[in-house]
């Protein structure tokens, strides 16, 4: 700087420089908005459609009301059923995920070879969604709850692994070193100074995907892989909208009251 | 200076040219020849960096030494991979940071001292015998915990949970206890309470204990003998008496490679 | 210390020790069986039996069998799916973001307007998440009919609910310091959620926006399903017509494109936090 100049002036100018907007900043946002135009032409999202389409959308869930409340007494076997596949989805996820999790978090396990591969058996559980595994178990033991909760445990296993996997990871690794200095086994040192500080995390995740299976396993009866997907699949197509109402009301009952439980159970484990 | 009792009978620990170069490069060990007595309560001394507890671990082998050998009661335990768990039972380690496994309570995390000595099945159910839990709780005794031995580790304070990490060491009836920075995250009040703890337990057990120790004061107090380290070399051997004012200077101050001018 | 107050002190803590542990024997023998008659019924209720999957076995090889090896010429006619899966993925995140906004705002406690506003707006985004995204699609295929407009509706309503109550917590999590100097300076209520919240809940919501990105595109690869567009519609299609070739490159696609899309999100989410 030739001339001294007051240090205000110096600031201002140095956030007027800031604040210039450079070419490659207008040109990034204009790919940008090209980039949203052109999805949004894809997907024939325009501002005429939205605004015709909101209107049908409420006067849909308008024919909704009032509820029919008789056909609730249809519905508990298949609510009480979805709740089953997500306990199962989640029981067979732990079977699956916990051996893989563990093979796969890189502080358990020193063989780089077995950590890649349970994690791309992990990755292939978790990249393919639910209901698709779905459609393979229908296809592979019939229609029916069973494929359902198979579907759930396949996928969930996946994601439930990485995450066991994670919290192996992020454990304190003074206490691994300080059992490890006793001279314990390998194995003793995952079980005694591993498993307890990795627990509580373990127990969270489960829980949490139980809420995820149970509005999941909603949806599984749309394959025809059980739960009361399958009455609200038969409910919409049939232009029963009252008889869908109850069973939207259901679900939303449902997955209230697991999250209040889950809550209640998780300020417990810690 | 080097006619420490050491000398009379033969060393409990002898470790003779050890150096370490860690993998970035780093020389955290530089041809150090250590010898102790059996029974001896050794204070390591030196600042932070200064490579002593790299030289613990050397010994219980959770680091592996890029040069020299340690020898204990005349045995080479440096270089072989076999035998491994056997050497480290034989070592009980205490840590600046505890490292007790928070969630389990003060009697499990002692008798995790004890997992050395039993197979992995009975491990696997959680299990111990009987008389693994009259060492443990004999060892909690020691340091005056055992009326909390039911507790969970993290509802104790930081002198309680170290207290329990030495019974855990002592549950593993050692030849020797290495202390690393046992006090260094402690009031000063408490350290001196758990270093007394420490020192009459080898006492009584005949237990070699080599810590590693930062504050002068400390070693003034607790040590039979005091060894300096000052970047990865030992600079000073002798009794506490004998730390004056020009050795601390060269342990604590001292910059690397002054020592060969001094020798000069 | 002497041997004996050490006797003492081992046997009484040993007494101490087996009276506790026949308690948790005991209780973990109740969990146990009331975890066991739990799983036996609602795996009776479900039909669950290791037999039927094992006579199942030959059904998924055969099944496989019939899909490998994957039609790879179906690669190209599956192009306008995956980016049309994409399409909906990103407007139905956008318009999440756009709602959650004035909906977290609404339904934190600390900058809602009135009470009941709160509780009004955390039911609406509980009933938003609880239905997923696949019941919002095959509601509105029936509204505004087939195609990727509403599966965009159906992923937009459902991660609103999700971003919304994210952010509503992140809002009510907010570090008080920032938020009561502003108050000290007078400034006004919008002023001090522009100024004193916003700011502290900026890095998380976007990452978790990036995430919810993630879901989305996984989300929209099965809308399909119900005739919302996406690959999941080729996915069906070609199961019907019993192509299994052509339906194995859809599933090796929809994995290719969710395990680009969630290395992306990682690295982009470990770039902003």
């Amino acid at each position: 700087m030739a001339a001294p100049v007051a240090p205000v002036d110096g600031v201002l100018a140095a956030l007027a420089a800031r604040k210039r907007w450079r070419l490659h900043h207008i040109a990034g946002a204009a790919a940008l908005i090209a980039f949203l135009l052109w999805c949004a032409d894809g997907v024939n999202l325009r501002p005429r459609e939205l605004a015709g389409a909101l209107p049908l959308i409420g006067e849909y869930f308008y024919r909704m009301a009032p509820p029919k409340w008789e056909f609730s007494e249809v519905l508990w076997k298949p609510a009480l059923e979805t709740i089953y596949i997500a306990l199962w989805g989640n029981v067979i996820a732990i079977v699956i995920g916990l051996p893989l999790g563990v093979l796969a978090a890189s502080n358990v396990t020193r063989s780089a070879p077995l950590r890649a591969a349970a994690k791309a058996l992990l990755n292939l559980q978790r990249s393919i969604s639910e209901m698709i595994w779905a459609v393979f178990f229908v296809a592979a033991v019939g229609l029916g709850p069973f494929p359902g909760a198979l579907a759930l445990g396949v996928n969930f296993g996946g994601i439930l692994g990485r995450l066991y996997a994670e919290a192996l990871e992020n454990i304190d690794p003074g206490p691994v070193e300080a059992l490890a200095a006793t001279g314990a086994s390998r194995l003793q040192v995952i079980l005694y100074a591993m498993f307890p500080q990795a627990l509580p995390q373990f127990v969270t995740y489960n829980l949490y995907w139980f809420e995820v299976g149970v509005r999941s396993a909603t949806v599984l009866g749309m394959v025809g892989a059980g739960g009361i997907g399958f009455e609200l699949v038969t409910t919409i197509r049939l232009f029963e909208w009252r008889e869908t109402g109850v069973v939207l009301l259901l679900i939303l009952a449902m997955v209230t009251l697991i999250d209040l439980a889950s809550t209640w159970i998780r300020a417990r484990i810690y | 200076m080097m006619v420490p009792a050491g000398h009379a009978v033969e060393p409990s620990l002898s470790i003779r040219g050890l150096s370490k170069t860690y993998a970035g490069g780093v020389q955290a060990l530089n041809n150090v020849n250590i010898n102790v007595a059996p029974g001896e309560f050794l204070v390591i001394l030196g600042p932070s960096g200064a490579g002593k507890s790299t030289l613990l671990r050397c010994v219980n082998r959770l680091v592996e030494p890029s040069a020299g050998e340690i020898f204990h009661n005349g045995a080479k335990i440096t270089g072989r991979r076999r035998g491994l768990r056997a050497i480290r039972r034989q070592f009980g380690m205490v840590f600046q940071q505890f490292n007790l496994v928070k969630r389990l309570s003060v009697l499990t995390n002692v008798l995790t001292g004890r997992l050395a000595y039993r197979s992995i099945w009975r491990s696997l159910v959680y299990s111990f015998p009987e008389a693994d839990k009259c060492i443990a709780i004999e060892c909690l005794a020691r340091v005056n915990m055992d009326h909390k031995a039911f507790q969970r580790a993290d509802t104790l304070s930081g002198g309680e949970q170290q207290r329990v990490a030495i019974a855990r060491a002592l549950a593993q009836q050692p030849k020797v206890i290495l202390a690393d920075e046992p006090v260094a995250s402690l009031d000063p009040k408490i350290a001196r309470q758990v270093l007394s703890y420490l020192r009459e337990a080898a006492q009584e057990l005949g237990i070699t204990v080599l810590c590693n120790l930062h504050q002068v004061e400390y070693a003034r107090e607790f040590a039979e003998r005091v060894v300096g380290m000052s970047h990865g070399s030992v600079v000073f051997e002798g009794s506490s008496l004998e730390l004056t004012d020009d050795i601390l200077h060269r342990i604590y101050y001292r910059e690397p490679g002054e020592e060969e001018k001094e020798e000069a | 210390m002497s041997a004996a107050t050490f006797e003492a002190a081992v046997a009484n803590a040993l007494a101490l020790e087996s009276e506790r542990r026949m308690r948790r024997a005991t209780r973990a023998a109740v969990w146990a069986v009331a975890v066991v008659a739990v799983l036996w019924f609602t795996a009776a209720q479900i039909g669950l039996n290791p037999a039927a999957l094992v006579k199942g076995v030959p059904f998924m090889v055969d099944f496989f069998s019939r899909m490998f090896p994957p039609d790879l010429s179906h690669l190209l006619l599956l192009g306008r799916a995956t980016v049309e899966t994409v399409q909906i993925a990103v407007w139905g995140t956008l318009i999440a973001v756009m709602l959650s906004i004035p909906f977290a705002l609404l339904g934190a406690r600390n900058t809602t307007p009135h009470p009941l506003v709160f509780h009004a707006t955390r039911l609406f985004l509980n009933a938003l998440r609880a239905i997923n995204e696949l019941v919002f699609a095959l509601i509105f295929v029936a509204a505004v009919g087939l195609g990727p407009f509403a599966g965009v509706l159906a992923i937009a309503l459902h991660a609103t609910g999700m971003l919304a109550k994210f952010c509503a917590e992140e809002v009510e999590g907010a570090d008080r310091g920032p938020i009561e100097a502003m108050q000290a300076t007078g400034a006004g209520r919008m002023q001090v959620i522009l100024f004193g919240i916003v700011p502290q809940v900026i890095p998380a919501f976007v990452s978790y926006s990036v995430y919810r990105f993630d879901v989305s595109i996984r989300a929209a690869t099965i809308l399909g399903l119900v005739g919302a567009g996406g690959l999941g519609f080729s996915l069906i299609k070609t199961m019907k017509l019993f192509k299994y070739h052509e339906t194995a490159t859809c599933i090796l696609v929809i994995f290719l494109l969710v395990f680009v899309s969630d290395w992306i999100c990682a690295r982009m989410r470990s770039r902003i936090l």
